[in-house]
């Protein structure tokens, strides 16, 4: 037999069969949604006034937002000059408000909502996922991608051109990003809404337990060696976003505010131009900027919870919404699940999917207090490889490097990876698979080693959480 | 003191094959889109956009990570071994760059299509540099014990930690398995150029890992390969942990990073025997920050470091960058017996 180096595509075909699917993905777990709600210690009110920091913050989730302000039903104002959706909870809405990209996609709606004139890009689909879009490199003036200029910021996808309450903005003054061009070119990556059921226990681990977890498994048997994300100025681990690039709640969803809905804010005061837009043109149309900066603001007229900006109460929001709820029988049953948990740790998933991680003192409310937190997550970085690459740089972050997605509220979500590439989860294991990888480890154990019995309680554990 | 990459070709000829005139169908359907005389397209599956990243001073000197599978054999010059891969097994994707804590994974290895057995398994073949790892142990042995210390619950040891002959070296060898997945490991590990080297071979059957054990006989090693020994020395540097301290240093002059400075940067210089740097291999950093330490150490000067009086290569590690949380201070110097000319 000769030993040799297989080409890669030959490799995949061969393991390909190795899994053939014999093991099967249930699906998105039916039932209770289990998740959306506050923490138990704010639902009870502790400490007082908490819940309705947490109502507040809801609503203001909940609320679409209008340039002006002016649309009825629409009352935030700010929208634009750019934006992929109008409101938080349109992205962030499976399997409960806070959750991630939902069955129907809005932003085929949000296309031509309120008299707005966009065409829907192919890659945004009405039962596919909510998406975002990145092109790796900035286009040369021939538009090719210019492999000596790494881009990697949102293109948004739409503007307010031709809405009822943008008045003098037409399609002719500001344009779509010219995704055709993108896709035509290969540069064009996605990105889905990552939940935030939980992200408050996320916030409060301390430092030091992260850097000891990742000195506990530094001696394993699988290869994984990842890192963390530092944010840029003080230098402590950031934890948020699909490359750990951001510091706390409050700055993701001050940007995600800016970048997803147009909404300038106390974090970010300026209007966003598209990458690179305003460099060689004057950017953003004066005649599309329609109020004052910025746009969210503290309200100083404003009563108890009600003074916040949006910005605040989303990141309140957000950080008293608590963890998912998994079960304990379905799909599979109660021993199916426990044998897969078992063998999630022994095939070395947990390295990086560290099952649990302790909070630390917390000044906002008891249940994130001193608590258990049941993230399967490390909040490192890893390198996945070239399957997984997008080509964008975020902060200490690579094209192939990506925060280890926690894993609970898996069981409920219907679009997977960074991309929502796919809704089926051994496709998502199969996807650890590639030159590069950290996981490649685990990933062989679960499609070489196991046994198609055993594989599906993998999959039926994974879909209880 | 850059190389360029098997990947960096790849895209070289993935770009040169990949223009091509752009289907009419393609045109921009959007107003800011416009028609493409002919398209470049970014190659799919391969890393453009790199993080921190491995790099030397000069294109000579051996690299770790330069280790790779010609011929079915595994050979690299800096470890100075070579390992044929067994029968019918075969090399599936590269592993990633050295990590910033020293690890390196060497080759992932799997059955190959003609594997006839009914039982398969998978071999990973790594190292950890010693200077840089985040477990408090000196050598191979130490390493292979501390993960027997700290094994989890969930696994059962099978064989002790001891020490093995396999290829005329010493390696540590520690065996355990899994009951619910009825799984078994062997982990052998030793030492070479201060790198803990390792195999861990895992499958459902222990006879197939017998046979790909014994065939670990047919690696060439160095002399100096031991589970307890492999600290350099004749015709390689002596590799010392620690060495970058005050009392040693003549003349240094700190790099100074600028916009990154956040990330752990491990860094492995070799000293002549006059105490000039000679070669500075940057594990992982950002290109810039790369450029600016390797060019501060090659201007640093050392007392020479004496073996019974004669002056001999240094081979040693420091940090630079935001390090991650230690488990123990640097390791005291290897080799005692020897001091540094005053």
């Amino acid at each position: 037999m000769s030993r040799r180096v297989v080409p890669l595509a030959v490799f995949v075909a061969l393991l390909l069969p190795l899994q053939s699917f014999a093991q099967t993905d249930p699906g998105v777990r039916g039932g209770a949604a289990g998740a959306g709600q506050p923490l138990a210690s704010v639902a009870a009110n502790n400490p007082a006034n908490s819940l309705a920091f947490f109502n507040h913050g809801l609503e203001a989730f909940e609320d679409i937002n209008s340039v002006s302000g002016t649309v009825a039903g629409e009352p935030d104002a700010g929208l634009g000059p750019r934006y992929n959706s109008r409101a938080c909870a349109s992205c962030h809405a499976q399997p409960a408000i806070g959750g991630t990209a939902p069955a129907l996609n809005p932003q085929v709606g949000d296309a031509t909502a309120d008299g707005a004139q966009n065409t829907v890009p192919t890659f945004i689909t009405s039962t596919g996922p909510v998406r975002e879009a990145r092109f790796p490199f900035f286009f040369n003036a021939n538009n090719q991608p210019d492999f000596n200029r790494p881009n990697g910021g949102v293109e948004d996808l739409y503007t307010i051109a031709g809405r009822v309450d943008a008045p003098g903005c037409t399609t002719t003054i500001i344009k779509q990003p010219g995704f055709a061009t993108a896709q035509a070119t290969n540069n064009i990556i996605f990105r889905i809404p990552t939940p935030t059921f939980g992200s408050g226990l996320m916030e409060n681990i301390e430092e030091t337990t992260l850097l000891n977890n990742a000195a506990a498994n530094a001696n394993n048997s699988f290869g994984i060696a990842g890192t963390f994300n530092r944010e840029g100025n003080a230098g402590t681990i950031a934890r948020f976003g699909w490359k750990a690039q951001n510091k706390s709640l409050e700055i993701f969803a001050g940007e995600a505010y800016l970048v997803e809905q147009g909404v300038s804010n106390e974090l970010f005061t300026q209007e966003r131009p598209l990458p690179g837009e305003g460099m060689t043109a004057p950017g953003l149309p004066n005649a599309c900027k329609f109020n004052a900066t910025p746009e969210d603001l503290t309200n100083f007229g404003g009563v108890g919870e009600e003074v916040t900006s949006d910005t605040v109460a989303f990141a309140m929001f957000m950080r008293l919404l608590a963890p998912p709820t998994p079960s304990t029988t379905v799909p599979g049953g109660a021993t199916s699940i426990n044998n897969g948990k078992a063998l999630f740790s022994a095939i070395g998933c947990n390295v990086c999917h560290t099952p649990s991680l302790q909070t630390t003192r917390s000044s906002f409310t008891p249940g994130l207090n001193n608590v258990t937190a049941n993230l399967y997550s490390d909040l490192e970085i890893h390198h996945m490889g070239t399957k997984l690459n997008d080509n964008v740089s975020q902060g200490n972050a690579g094209g192939d490097q990506f925060r280890t997605s926690p894993l609970w509220g898996l069981g409920k979500r219907i679009f997977f990876l960074h991309d929502g590439r796919t809704k089926d989860l051994v496709q998502v294991i199969l996807e650890h698979n590639s030159s590069g990888s950290e996981a490649n480890g685990p990933s062989f154990n679960f499609f070489v080693n196991l046994t198609t019995s055993q594989k599906q309680d993998v999959i039926n554990f994974l879909r209880s959480l | 003191m850059f190389r360029l990459t098997a990947l960096q070709l790849t895209f070289l000829f993935a770009t040169l094959a990949g223009a091509q005139t752009l289907p009419p169908e393609l045109a921009p359907p959007d107003g800011a889109d416009t028609p493409l005389p002919t398209v470049v397209r970014v190659p799919t599956d391969v890393i453009l956009v790199r993080g921190a990243e491995p790099s030397a001073s000069d294109r000579v000197t051996p690299l770790p990570e330069e280790g790779g599978i010609v011929k079915g054999v595994y050979q690299n010059r800096y470890l100075g071994l070579t390992y044929p891969l067994p029968a019918d097994w075969t090399e599936s994707y590269k592993g990633p760059p050295p990590s910033d804590s020293g690890a390196y994974v060497f080759a992932n290895i799997l059955p190959a299509a003609s594997f006839k057995g009914p039982i398969k398994g998978t071999v990973l073949f790594s190292a950890q540099d010693m200077f840089f790892g985040l477990t408090p142990a000196e050598n191979a042995k130490e390493l292979v014990a501390y993960r027997r210390e700290h094994l989890e619950e969930y696994y059962d040891v099978e064989r002790q930690p001891a020490e093995v002959t396999i290829a005329g070296r010493t390696f540590a060898r520690f065996d355990y398995m899994s009951k619910v997945a009825g799984l078994h490991w062997v982990v052998l590990a030793t030492q070479i150029r201060c790198h803990t080297v390792q195999f861990v071979f895992s499958s459902r059957d222990p006879e197939l890992i017998a046979i790909l054990v014994k065939d670990l006989d047919r690696m060439t090693l160095p002399a100096e390969a031991a589970a307890t020994g492999g600290k350099g020395g004749g015709d390689w540097p002596l590799c010392i942990a620690g060495y970058v301290r005050r009392e040693n240093i003549v003349d240094a002059v700190e790099p100074v990073l600028k916009d990154r400075k956040f990330n752990p940067i491990p860094v492995r210089i070799v000293i002549d025997k006059r105490g000039k740097v000679k070669h500075v291999h940057v594990l992982s950093a950002f290109p810039d920050q790369a450029r600016i330490i390797t060019d501060a150490l090659m201007n640093w000067t050392f007392k020479p470091y004496l073996v019974d009086g004669n002056a001999v290569e240094v081979e040693t590690g420091m940090m630079f960058g935001a390090a991650p949380q230690r488990r123990k201070p640097a390791a005291s110097p290897a080799v005692t017996a020897a001091k540094t000319e005053d």
